[in-house]
């Protein structure tokens, strides 16, 4: 191979991948934190026996789970964009994250809840807690508890499907690679560098995740 | 292990054949050899490179590549490429040359071989009538987008810092098509892209009530084809085909079909001027 790498381009520019580093892990970290506490109600009503909760939750479901991210990305931006409603690129790409995370972690949430015995609840019941804190004391914990490596890597998923940002203009990892490599046509370098970033990332997500997980559940994972 | 020694030398002279070929035979050979030149070209920026009304390529760029492809005599073989590929695309070997209306910056010309130039575009401001923009200083009051990666974000980008403007009212789009479509919906007033495209949109039914505003100030954007850095003879090439496509009046012919006047002296006169 005749390929000679310039590194020296990648390490002036340095600063900016690194800004957009730090958009891609803002954005994902939100479309997660609202993600999840979408996916617990969406959890909850699709368990529930009114088909007025479970039909809605049923088919945000469906479509987040069988329809492409960048579909859904495009629809935000360009399709709600039809219709004279403009979302920024962040707002787009944040609402679209957040719709398919909320679709994925609701059948991991019902998982959960469904692997926790029925007979706590009426236990619960029969010591006379609400619902309210049957779910906060009881069920929640341990649903979280049994789900948490699997929301992990809806978490990992979702710091690499946030590089679909680029087809909306915005200025996360991707896009800022993309930008950049235009101006020196050092491609193969700067590409490089984001893949390293993007390892980077998701390795700091899975060591906090670890960490919290310690501090939460006391090491009984 | 005779059968192993076996099959080890044998792989290892084809190999040393293989390698020894390929490092006599520079592009130019190859090129002709193949009887096809793999010419890339972006289909996304008319009237230079676009999808004609039976979904074949076409444009001034597309026309450049068959009048090459023609001097060599050999096939041509248009690859579609986005704006961020074109390099990519050169560096694997998926194509020859890229005639795709690559600005020739010095930085970029440390990763690639430029030919002698072979146009010269203006950026202009694209946007709905009755938007405020009379002189380019207007656009600080509007939202305003471009095509991501592309040389009139990165002139409207400086432009905006030198003058203190900042970035918030500034959208990239993926692509030139999404950015004409940002501007149709409505998600930015204004739009940067080339006096060409400006002038293709121009004629459709859904840019009727669009007018194309003022220059991007001080700027000519200078475009050169490009191939691999390395390729010395095949650039050599490349430069004598865009002399005898100027000197044969071939460049006039293309103009006039793809921009239905005659080429403009002045534009004629700078490319014979290499610059």
């Amino acid at each position: 191979m005749e390929y000679e790498f310039h590194w020296n381009i990648v390490f002036q520019k340095l600063p900016q991948l690194l800004n957009g580093a730090f958009v891609t892990l803002h954005v994902s970290v939100l479309s997660m934190l609202i993600g999840i506490a979408i996916a617990v109600l969406l959890a909850i009503a699709k368990m529930s026996d009114a088909r007025i909760f479970s039909l809605p939750a049923t088919v945000w479901v469906e479509i987040a789970r069988n329809t492409p991210a960048l579909f859904q990305i495009y629809m935000a931006y360009f399709g709600l964009g039809a219709f004279g409603i403009h979302l920024s690129p962040y707002a787009a790409v944040l609402s679209a994250l957040v719709f398919v995370n909320a679709g994925y972690l609701t059948e991991t949430f019902r998982g959960g809840f469904q692997s926790i015995p029925k007979t706590q609840y009426s236990a619960s019941k029969s010591l006379g807690m609400s619902s309210t804190q049957l779910y906060r004391y009881i069920i929640l914990p341990q649903m979280f508890r049994r789900i948490y490596h699997p929301m992990t890597n809806q978490f990992v998923w979702s710091i690499l499907m946030s590089s679909l940002g680029i087809l909306v203009g915005m200025n996360e990892l991707s896009g800022e690679t993309q930008r950049l490599q235009s101006l020196s046509f050092r491609t193969l370098e700067f590409f490089i560098v984001a893949a390293v970033m993007y390892f980077l990332i998701t390795k700091f997500v899975l060591f906090s995740a670890a960490l919290i997980s310690q501090k939460v559940f006391k090491g009984e994972l | 292990m005779k059968l192993t020694k076996k099959l080890f030398l044998l792989v290892a002279s084809i190999a040393t054949v293989t390698l020894f070929s390929a490092a006599n035979a520079d592009q130019l050979d190859t090129v002709i050899k193949r009887g096809v030149l793999n010419c890339g070209v972006v289909l996304d920026f008319p009237p230079m490179g676009y999808f004609d009304k039976d979904n074949k390529p076409a444009g001034f760029d597309v026309d450049y590549c068959n009048d090459l492809a023609g001097a060599l005599g050999v096939k041509t073989d248009i690859i579609n490429l986005a704006w961020g590929d074109r390099i990519p695309s050169l560096v694997s070997g998926k194509t020859d040359v890229v005639i795709g209306s690559t600005s020739d910056t010095l930085e970029r010309a440390k990763s690639v071989g430029f030919s002698y130039p072979y146009f010269v575009f203006k950026f202009q401001v694209f946007s709905k009538k009755g938007t405020p923009i009379n002189t380019f200083d207007d656009l600080k009051k509007v939202k305003v987008g471009a095509a991501l990666g592309t040389t009139y974000e990165t002139e409207y980008l400086a432009y905006a810092k030198k003058k203190g403007w900042g970035n918030e009212n500034y959208t990239s789009f993926k692509s030139e098509n999404d950015a004409y479509l940002g501007l149709f919906q409505g998600k930015v007033d204004a739009i940067i892209s080339t006096n060409t495209n400006i002038a293709t949109k121009l004629q459709t039914e859904e840019f009727k009530e669009y007018v194309a505003g003022p220059y991007v100030p001080n700027y000519d954007d200078v475009v050169g084809l490009i191939a691999k850095r390395s390729e010395v003879a095949w650039i050599d090439y490349l430069n004598l085909f865009l002399i005898h496509q100027i000197r044969d009046g071939k460049m006039n012919q293309r103009y006039n079909k793809h921009f239905g006047s005659d080429a403009p002296a002045d534009l004629i006169q700078a490319l014979r001027d290499n610059k």
